[in-house]
Formats: structure tokens, C-alpha cells, sequence
């Protein structure tokens, strides 16, 4: 307070550096971000100092890739990319909205200043912030009206399921692979889910391989294990298989770390050792009773999967008795067996029955250099699968199994949203037509200059697709506007930039995606609206007066 | 053959890493070369315990480290993550696919970032990997004058620990982590890591990774983990520590918290200091919770260790170097074959394994898992009975913080004594070692209540990129030629000294006390007390009440076994 009385002008100066600082930084990660936008958005390719190679088209891969150092930038971007955690999508659908609420201020601010210098300019950021809330508000609600239910109920809309996910898709890959990849995410998440529980994508197991050719990504119906058998005459195929799921020690193991107990003579160790090893032993007898006994007679065969490890007696004795057995399973891999192949997973021999037994059709070892991997196919109504991704390189296995991510999400979210949102633009184009035709008018004063800089903002979204794509943002949007004020709801395509009917072409958004786009977007830019000074790496920027 | 599993989190601990490495690395080479001293060959260190066989997808076999190196972006240098030396340009060998995105979906734009030069040393090793012919016999004289050239590039411009490295890596092996605009520049202390430890898909991806090497283990005895622990790395750690306990329950970890002595510069005012403070005593008491032996390294200087070396304290490369040594001598019990206790061999003596080893010290004298690490680089040799207390006299520690007292009577510990010489700079035999060990033991004021011996012929080798750390007062093989050492004389490295011996030893004392109590006391006064200066330090960094009151605990818990008489049920101190 004091400050103000002495120095009046100092006080302004410093907020209106630091307001100029926020928009600087907002409109920058924008400018970065822009031409990743939309199914022709660019693909950046980023060479690491050891020639290490990545290629990305995700808004989300690149600003985690980026050096990011000021600080608002860094608020930004946290903001974008928690959007991703929480929704699956829209990371650079929300800087540029950030970018855009900020730079349509600007101009508010600036004229202000023009026309008022700094009595109305050191308050003014309010009535923008003030505007936005009306704005944010009337355009969630606006939402409510335009979206699109979607049937899910026991039997989903697939067709729908696919247009979403096909869109997703084709925002991250090569239209070919897109859509030979849009059956197997849909297919992924109609496997897992069960009714009336919401969706676990950790059931969803993704795993790649080095392969020459991308295209030959696929489902597996089942688990994919990265690792084999570690026993030369175990069956690296076998049909009709239980399946033994279980977290035990099948290893002998130096008991007097725990023990605290030390021997004093070869002989006293040898008995240890061999006390112990009857016990591991004992386990894996138990385990080939079991065997003996469900596979009396029949082609049956047994696998079993352990979380622990198996020493190479264990490991014998198993392949004595025809079984197949693999060590140290990843942890969740437990509980997506039991899904896929049913049955439960043991942690102790003692509780271990025949209906803890899973069942595949076929089990079977892949060797690839030393690489191994076991599939466990043909399994009865499966509830986890996996998603084998193929690439002929690293750079190529990254990029797809982010867009897959990105596709499970949204089919995930089209589900647990029951509705979609008409994308290409079409939402955001009806979305300003409301705002300033309904909305704008019930607000007083200067707020109002705080919903048209909103609905100005939305519109970020159609013209940098139409940018992306080499088209006059100007026409566009005229032209888009123009249908919508003739009642008709359109995106535009984005080969032409005519205007398109999103429900036919199959273009939508998720629905919730959107949402949180629209709520954290106007947060952020008010936040960074109302600064008052900028903290800068732990340093008061504000000089001392 | 039991197998060691290594871990490496942070930067000076991949320091360390890549010289211990390299140590390794050395002594493959010396096994199969028919020059070398055939000490090499004949007392072989079991390698297997270390190293898997492999093959890559060409079908080429392979030989590489079962490790786990975890480091933050940006720290691999030339190196990139996949192993490979240098960069044979990926980006070249992938045009035609990056064209099939381009036509079919779009512009690409590409940011390169500027290529890490590879120094001499590199050059040269990608060289001889191109045409080996060429370079083992070349024209002696041209060898060692580029020798020496590598040599001083390496002295003057080491930056990453991939600089001086000589080792192929596996392709899982390496991990950057990618904080996401986490500035690892100012990585500095437990809170900063938050970012970087919550983001799931890392810790996942480094659990996988250790996952493959473990897997393919028959019969692991342990693993070795080795840890930076001078900043978030700490935090980072002390979760993949965690992560490790739950699902290799049975399988002990022998962890060395090493720090450079750089690292210890001081504070610029109070709130730095309490955050050190905090940060020291939070790190030790979440890493000790999760492993099973403890070994603090580094002291705030190396350069006055020991009057036969010279070490700068500002390098990296040269501060690393002793701790990989070390190390490198304490595991060579694991890696000797294993006889009965009673019969011996003429090639080792004294096989440990890791949880032989944690036993030992940790659960033979006092309940305590906090270790001293001393070291002789280079040991003694073996000179006649009046100078027995060569040995003890010459192994300074490495540990920071502890009591110079060696007094107490509940102290436990293991020496490793490898490659000693005798009197006449002759390989001592085994027996003669364990002799003079004994009477040196017998020699002392204050026997410790347990000492465990484990000796082998095999000395350190010393490969090309070592640092020139060897006062001129070492010879060739490591032997001390005269102990007064004229003034203004050049340090000599790798060109000078072929192989060193060297004595290492663990300590399971109440030397250790000090370092304990300092931290207790720490987390007590600035966590714990009322208004408490550092309690907001503590919640920034994410620990509720609680959690600071189970650390608090958890401290108080590991001094105790050094005051039996302490009252349990009471609380003061
Ligand atoms: N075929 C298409 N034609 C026009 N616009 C599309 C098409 N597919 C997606 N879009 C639009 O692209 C935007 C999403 O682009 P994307 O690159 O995924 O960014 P974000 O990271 O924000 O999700 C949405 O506004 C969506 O409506
Ligand atoms: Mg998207």
C-alpha cells in the first residue's frame, strides 16, 4: 500500500511487465504448438544430440520433449498436459486456446491504454476475467445442448465407437494405419469392459516388437508375455492349456539373511542347503500333482506363470513332468491373466485348487534375437487383451503406441461420456454464434468486451485447422459462419476448407475432452490475467523502489 | 556362478559406473591378450556373475553389463540410449520411412540439436571398432604418442561419463529420465525429483528394465546400487527402491550412496542449509528403509586422502575413479569361486556373496546396516613383520562424517585384499596374505569381535582412460617405489601404471555414530520440533506429519543398537 501512495506509476509499470511477460510467453507456446493442430497438422521430427531420433505429431510427446524455462510457459504447459492425464486428449487444443484468450486481452488491454492510460487499465484485466467466467459458464452449458448421446447400454454403438476413435487416429498417423488401427482399439476396449464398472485401460496390455512393417500391429485376444521358458525341453507350442497363475517362490534361497542365523561349517551348510531345498522342492511337487491330476489322460497341457522366480531344479523337475513354466512375470501381468484366461492367482501352493486354474487354447513361444515372447492365445471370454504393436524401429513403435494410447482413451471416454461433441471445428464456430448472439447481451458493462474476447478465442480452433491445411483462415471462417447463421451446423474439411457436415464425415471430439478444455483454459489465462509480479526462478522480479 | 545385478541412478553415481565398468571391461581384455601378465588369466575374476551373454537381433553375439543405468536427459553425451557408440546417423538410415509419413500425412519439420562432439578418445574406439586390424599392431611409436594425446584430452575435457567410456552397453541398459521441464540442473535436493517420480510410465519403464536382467537370472544373489544420492536422484531412488523390495523380496541390495566432492560446497545462507539438512536426513532414512546394506562414499575432499595420490576435487572424472575402485575391490568376493570354507585355493580365498555379505555385517555384531567403506589404492606390499600396520595404517576412509575411533569391540568387518605384492614387488600368494592379515589382527589394541578375509591374486587393472590420479612415487605395478617424493612432479596415469593392488574394506562400527546422529538430529530439530524451521520444507516436499514422524522414528531406530543401555521405552535423548 504503501508503494502505491510513494510511487503510484512503479506499481503499474511492474503488472503491466508482467502482464506483457504472460501474454509474450502464452502466445509463444502457441505459436510452437499450432501447426501440430488436426489430422494435417505437422509431424516434428526432433534429433537428440547422440542422433537419437523422435517423431511426433502429439501435442502432449512434444511439450514434454521441450525445454521449457519461463516459468508462465511452464504453467501453461502443466495445464495442457494435465489435460492429457486426466482425458486422454486436447493438449494443444488447450494452449491454443490459452494462447489465444490471452492474445484476444491484448487487444483489449492496449486500446484500453490507448484510450484511458493506466486510471481504467490497472483494473481493467478484472472485467476481462469477470467476462470469461459468464462465458465459460453459458459455453458448458451450450455443450450440454450440442453434444450427441451415444447408445452404450450392454450393446455400444460401434459405428460410433469407430468414428471416434478413427479421428483420433487419423490426428496422429498416416491415414492407412489409422484406420486399420481404429478396429483393434475399439475391439480393446469393448474386450475389457464390463458393465456398470468403470474402464481399467491397465487392462489393455501394450506390447511391441521389432518387425519390418507397421501395418502388421494387431489384437491378440489373450496376453502377450515378454519373456519365455527358461528350459530346453519345455514345448514351446502347447494346445488346450490350464494355466496356472501364481506369485510363489520356486527358488532356493539363503534363508539366514532373514534368519539371522550363520553356519559355522561346511556341514551345517550343506544341511541348510538341502533343508531348504526339500521345501522348494515340495512346492514344485505340489504343483505337478496338480498337473497329474487335471491333465490325467488327456492332450491337455499346463503352464504355469510365476511372479517369482524358478531356479533350474524347480525348472527341471516342471519340464520332467511336461509342464511349462515362466519366472518373474511382471506384476500386473497376474491380474491381466486371471482376466484373460480366468481362474485366480495363487500366492501360496496350500490355497491352490483346480478352480484356480485359467484356460488358453494355445500357448506359444516367439523368438526374435534374444527376445522371447509367449502368447497366450484362444482364451474364453476374455476380459484383458493385448495390443501387439509392430515397427521397423523405435521412433516408429513410440509414435504408434502413443496414438493407440490416445485411441483407447477415447473410446473409453465416448463410453463413460455416453455422447460425443460434431468436431472440425463445428462446435467452436457454434459455440462464438451463441455467446454472441444470447449471451453477450445479458452481461453489463466492460464484462462484455471479457465474453467476446472468449468467443473470439474459440475460433483458434477452426482457423488453424483450415491453417494446417494451407487455407485463407479469413474465407473459412466467413464461410463457415455464414452456414451456421443459416441454421446449418458444419466443420470444415480439411482438404478443401468447404464446409462439412462433422455426423456424416464421422468427425468427433470426446466429449469430456472438450469440457475440460473449456473449463481450465479461461482458469489459467485469468490467473495469468491478475498477475501481480512475476516470480522468476525463486527471484522477486519487482525492483526495489 | 551367482549373479550381481547394477544399478546406477544419478549422475556422479553413472561416473563411478563407468569407470567400474571399464575396470571390467580391462580385464576381459587382459584375460584373452596372451602379452598380458598372466595373473590376468590364470586368477580370473568370474565375469558371468557381472555380465550376460546375448544377442542381437542380426544375430551377432554379444557380451554386455546386466545393469540398469538411470540417468536425466541430456546425460548420455555422444552416447545414444540405445547403447551404440556415437551416432551412425539413425536419422540417415530411416529416410525412406520418415518419406512414407510425409507423403501420405503431411509436412515434417525437424529440430536437430546440435551434435555432442565425440572427443579423441571416442573417435579412436569408433575407429578400431571399424577396422581392429589396423590398430592393434600399428606402428608402437604412432601408438603411444596418440595414447598420450587421449590421455590429455581426457584430463582436460571430460563433461559426460559416456566421455571416457570403453564399454558396449545394452540396449536396455540405459535410461534418461525426462522430467518433464524438471530443470535437472538444479536437481539439488529430495523435493525437486516430485515431477519426475510421479510420473508412472518412468518408474514402470525402470522397473521393466531391471525386470529383463533379473528375469533371465538363475540364481541372483543380489544387486549392487549404486546412487547419487546428493540430490532428487535420491528421491527417485529411494521409490525404485521400494518398488524393488516388494517384488524381489528375497533378494538383498547392497547400496552405495556415492557423492562427489563437489557436491558438498557450502551453503549460501540458512534456508540452503536447512534444506541440506533435511534433504541428507530424509534421503538417509528413506534409502535405508528400502535396502539392505548401506555404504556411505564421500568425503567433502578427496585430495588429501592420500599422499599417493592426487586427486582433484573439481573433477569428476578423477573423484569418481577412487569410488569405482573400491567398489570395484568389494565385489570381488563375489565373483571368486566358491570353495569350502575350510580347503583353499591357490587362486582366491574367501568368497562372499552379497547376502553372505549383508549377513555378516549387518547381523553379526550389532543390528546395524550402515557401513564404513576404507580403502588402500594402492595396498602396501607385503614387507616383514615389523611393519604390520602397514595395511591398517594405509586404508583411509572413504566415508564421510564417521569417528576416527577404532575402539569398539562390537565391530564387525571384511577386508578384500587383491593383487598384494610382496616385499620383492613379487605377486604375494594367497596363503602370505592371509598370514599377514591374521598377525596384523593380532597386532591390534582393539580386535574387532568378527573380520572376514577375502583375497585374490587379481590386482586393479588400470585401462587407458583412467585418470592420471598415481602420484610418480607408484611404480608400473602399482608398487610404492619410495615413500618421500620429489616436489613438482607430474601425477602419473594410465601410461605409467598398468595395475595397482588393493585392500577395501567394509566397517560395522560405531564409527559410523556420528553420521547416523547427525541426521537424526536434523530431521528432529528442523522437521519435528514445534515451529520447527524446516517443517514447510518437509511439506513442499510432499510428506504429511506422519510420514515425518516415521522417518523421525525410523533414525532413532537404527542408533539404538549402539546404545544398548538406552532405556527403549523412553524417548529422550
Ligand atoms: N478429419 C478432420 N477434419 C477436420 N478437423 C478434424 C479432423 N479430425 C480431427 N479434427 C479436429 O482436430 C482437433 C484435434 O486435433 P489434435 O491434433 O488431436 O489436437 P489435440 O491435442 O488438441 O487433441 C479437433 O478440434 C478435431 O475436431
Ligand atoms: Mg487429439
Amino acid at each position: 500500500m504503501s508503494l502505491r501512495v510513494l510511487n503510484p506509476n512503479a506499481e503499474v509499470l511492474n503488472k503491466s511487465a508482467a502482464l506483457h511477460m504472460n501474454i509474450n510467453a502464452a502466445k509463444g507456446l502457441q505459436d510452437v504448438l499450432k501447426t501440430n493442430l488436426g489430422p494435417k497438422g505437422t509431424i516434428k521430427m526432433l534429433v537428440g544430440g547422440a542422433g537419437d531420433l523422435k517423431l511426433t505429431k502429439d501435442g502432449n510427446t512434444l511439450l514434454k520433449e521441450m525445454q521449457i524455462q519461463n516459468p508462465t510457459a511452464i504453467m501453461i504447459a502443466r495445464t495442457a498436459v494435465a489435460q492429457d492425464d486426466n482425458s486422454g486428449d486436447g493438449t494443444t487444443s488447450t494452449v491454443l486456446f490459452i494462447g489465444e484468450l490471452m492474445k484476444q486481452s491484448e487487444r483489449c488491454i492496449d486500446e484500453d491504454i490507448l484510450l484511458a492510460f493506466r486510471i481504467i487499465y490497472s483494473t481493467h484485466p478484472r472485467f476481462l476475467v469477470d467476462g470469461f467466467d459468464v462465458a465459460k459458464r453459458a459455453t458448458l452449458e451450450f455443450l450440454e445442448k450440442f453434444k450427441t448421446a451415444v447408445v452404450i447400454g450392454d450393446e455400444p454403438d460401434r459405428d460410433t465407437l469407430k468414428m471416434m476413435a478413427r479421428t483420433t487416429l487419423r490426428t496422429k498417423l498416416y491415414e492407412g494405419l489409422a484406420d486399420q488401427l481404429t478396429d483393434i482399439v475399439v475391439n480393446a476396449v469393448l474386450c475389457i469392459r464390463k458393465p456398470d464398472e468403470p474402464i481399467d485401460l491397465f487392462m489393455v496390455e501394450i506390447m511391441h516388437m521389432r518387425h519390418k512393417f507397421d501395418v502388421d500391429t494387431r489384437l491378440v485376444e489373450g496376453l502377450v508375455l515378454d519373456h519365455g521358458s527358461r528350459h530346453p525341453d519345455m514345448k514351446r507350442r502347447a494346445e488346450n492349456c490350464y494355466i496356472l497363475t501364481c506369485n510363489v517362490s520356486l527358488e532356493y534361497e539363503k534363508s539366514e539373511i532373514n534368519a539371522g542365523f550363520f553356519y559355522s561349517n561346511a556341514e551345517q551348510r550343506e544341511k541348510m542347503v538341502s533343508a531348504e531345498r526339500r521345501q522348494v522342492d515340495e512346492r514344485v511337487m505340489r504343483i505337478i500333482e496338480l498337473k497329474n491330476k487335471v491333465c490325467a489322460g488327456g492332450d491337455k497341457n499346463f503352464v504355469v506363470i510365476n511372479q517369482k522366480g524358478i531356479d533350474p531344479p524347480s525348472l527341471d523337475l516342471l519340464a520332467r513332468a511336461g509342464i511349462i513354466a515362466l519366472r518373474r512375470a511382471k506384476r500386473r501381468n497376474m491380474e491381466r491373466l486371471v482376466l484373460a484366461c480366468g481362474g485366480e492367482a495363487v500366492n501360496s501352493v496350500d490355497d491352490m485348487t483346480e478352480d484356480c486354474l485359467g484356460w488358453a487354447g494355445l500357448v506359444y513361444e516367439h523368438t526374435l534375437g534374444e527376445e522371447k515372447y509367449t502368447f497366450v492365445e484362444n482364451v474364453k471370454n476374455p476380459r484383458s487383451c493385448t495390443i501387439l504393436i509392430k515397427g521397423p524401429n523405435d521412433h516408429t513403435i513410440a509414435q504408434i503406441k502413443d496414438a493407440v494410447r490416445d485411441g483407447l482413451r477415447s473410446v473409453k471416454n465416448t463410453i463413460e461420456d455416453e455422447a460425443v461433441v460434431l468436431g472440425a471445428g463445428a462446435f467452436e464456430v457454434a459455440a462464438k454464434k451463441h455467446l454472441i448472439d444470447n449471451v453477450k447481451k445479458t452481461v453489463k458493462g466492460r464484462a462484455q468486451l471479457g465474453v467476446e474476447a472468449f468467443a473470439e478465442a474459440l475460433l483458434v480452433i477452426p482457423k488453424t485447422l483450415a491453417e494446417n491445411s494451407g487455407l485463407d483462415t479469413q474465407d473459412v471462417i466467413v464461410s463457415l459462419q455464414n452456414e451456421h447463421d443459416r441454421g446449418l451446423v458444419v466443420g470444415l474439411n480439411h482438404h478443401s476448407g468447404e464446409p462439412i457436415d462433422p455426423q456424416m464425415e464421422g468427425i468427433f471430439d470426446n466429449y469430456s475432452v472438450k469440457r475440460q478444455i473449456i473449463n481450465s483454459g479461461p482458469i489459467i489465462a485469468s490467473q495469468l490475467l491478475l498477475v501481480d509480479e512475476v516470480i522468476r526462478a525463486g527471484r522477486n522480479m519487482r525492483k526495489p523502489t | 556362478m551367482r549373479e550381481v545385478v547394477t544399478v546406477q541412478v544419478g549422475g556422479f553415481a553413472n561416473f563411478v559406473g563407468s569407470h567400474f565398468w571399464n575396470f571390467q571391461d580391462e580385464l576381459l581384455g587382459l584375460a584373452d591378450d596372451p602379452g598380458a601378465d598372466p595373473v590376468f588369466r590364470t586368477a580370473a575374476l568370474d565375469m558371468d556373475v557381472l555380465y550376460r551373454a546375448g544377442e542381437t537381433h542380426q544375430g551377432v553375439a554379444t557380451y554386455c553389463p546386466r545393469l540398469v543405468s538411470v540417468g536425466s536427459r541430456g546425460s548420455l553425451g555422444s552416447l545414444s540410449s540405445s547403447g551404440t557408440l556415437g551416432s551412425r546417423n539413425v536419422a540417415a538410415v530411416d529416410q525412406p520411412n520418415i518419406f512414407t509419413w510425409q507423403v501420405m500425412s503431411g509436412n515434417v519439420t525437424r529440430s536437430v540439436e546440435k551434435p555432442h562432439e565425440r572427443n579423441l578418445f571416442l573417435q579412436s574406439l569408433s575407429e578400431e571398432e571399424q577396422n581392429p586390424s589396423s590398430s592393434s599392431h600399428q606402428n608402437n611409436a604412432k601408438k603411444s604418442a596418440e595414447d598420450k594425446d587421449l590421455v590429455e584430452s581426457l584430463e582436460n575435457g571430460v563433461k559426460f561419463w559416456t566421455d571416457y567410456s570403453k564399454v558396449q552397453y545394452h540396449p536396455q541398459s540405459l535410461y534418461e529420465l525426462h522430467g518433464s521441464w524438471t530443470d535437472f540442473d538444479k536437481f539439488n535436493n529430495y523435493g525437486t525429483a516430485r515431477e519426475v517420480v510421479s510420473e508412472w510410465s518412468q518408474m514402470e519403464e525402470m522397473n521393466e528394465r531391471l525386470r529383463f536382467f533379473i528375469e533371465e537370472c538363475d540364481h541372483i544373489q543380489g544387486i549392487q546400487f549404486i546412487l547419487d544420492d546428493s540430490g532428487g536422484f535420491s528421491s527417485v531412488a529411494a521409490q525404485y527402491l521400494e518398488s524393488i523390495a516388494d517384488d524381489y523380496s528375497n533378494t538383498p541390495v547392497l547400496l552405495y550412496c556415492v557423492r562427489d566432492p563437489v557436491s558438498h560446497g557450502s551453503s549460501r545462507n540458512q534456508h540452503e542449509t536447512i534444506i541440506r539438512s533435511l534433504h541428507d536426513a530424509v534421503s538417509f532414512s528413506k534409502l535405508s528403509s528400502f535396502c539392505n546394506l548401506m555404504v556411505p562414499i564421500g568425503p567433502p575432499s578427496l585430495s588429501y586422502l592420500s599422499p599417493l595420490l592426487s586427486i582433484k576435487d573439481e573433477k569428476h572424472f578423477h573423484s569418481s575413479a577412487i569410488c569405482a575402485a573400491a567398489i570395484h575391490s568389494l565385489s570381488v568376493p563375489f565373483r571368486l569361486q566358491h570353495v569350502g570354507p575350510s580347503s583353499d585355493s591357490v587362486h582366491s580365498s574367501g568368497n562372499l556373496d552379497i547376502g553372505e555379505l549383508v549377513h555378516i555385517l549387518s547381523d553379526q555384531g550389532r543390528q546395524n546396516m550402515v557401513t564404513a567403506l576404507d580403502v588402500a589404492m594402492p595396498a602396501p606390499s607385503l614387507t616383514d613383520r615389523k611393519d604390520l600396520r602397514n595395511i591398517q595404517r594405509s586404508l583411509r576412509s572413504l566415508t564421510p562424517e564417521i569417528s576416527d575411533e577404532d575402539e569398539d569391540p562390537y565391530a564387525v568387518e571384511s577386508l578384500v585384499f587383491h593383487g598384494a605384492l610382496d616385499s620383492g614387488g613379487q605377486r604375494a600368494s594367497i596363503l602370505q596374505v592371509k598370514d599377514t592379515v591374521c598377525s596384523a589382527l593380532e597386532g591390534r589394541a582393539r580386535k574387532p569381535k568378527f573380520s572376514h578375509l577375502s583375497v585374490s591374486p587379481c590386482p586393479l587393472p588400470i585401462p587407458l582412460p583412467f585418470p592420471s590420479i598415481f602420484s610418480s612415487s607408484i611404480g608400473q605395478h602399482g608398487e610404492i617405489l619410495s615413500t618421500d617424493h620429489p616436489e613438482g612432479t607430474q601425477p602419473k596415469g594410465s601410461l605409467d601404471v598398468v595395475s595397482v593392488p588393493m585392500a577395501a574394506r567394509l566397517r560395522s562400527s560405531n564409527a559410523i555414530v556420528p553420521f547416523i546422529e547427525r541426521r537424526s538430529a536434523s530431521l528432529q530439530k528442523l522437521g519435528m520440533a514445534r515451529g520447527a524451521l524446516g517443517s514447510q520444507v518437509l511439506r513442499d516436499w510432499g510428506f504429511g506429519k506422519e510420514e515425518v514422524e516415521d522417518m523421525g522414528e525410523h533414525l532413532a531406530k537404527m542408533l539404538r543398537p549402539f546404545y544398548p543401555e538406552m532405556d527403549l521405552s523412553s524417548d529422550s535423548d
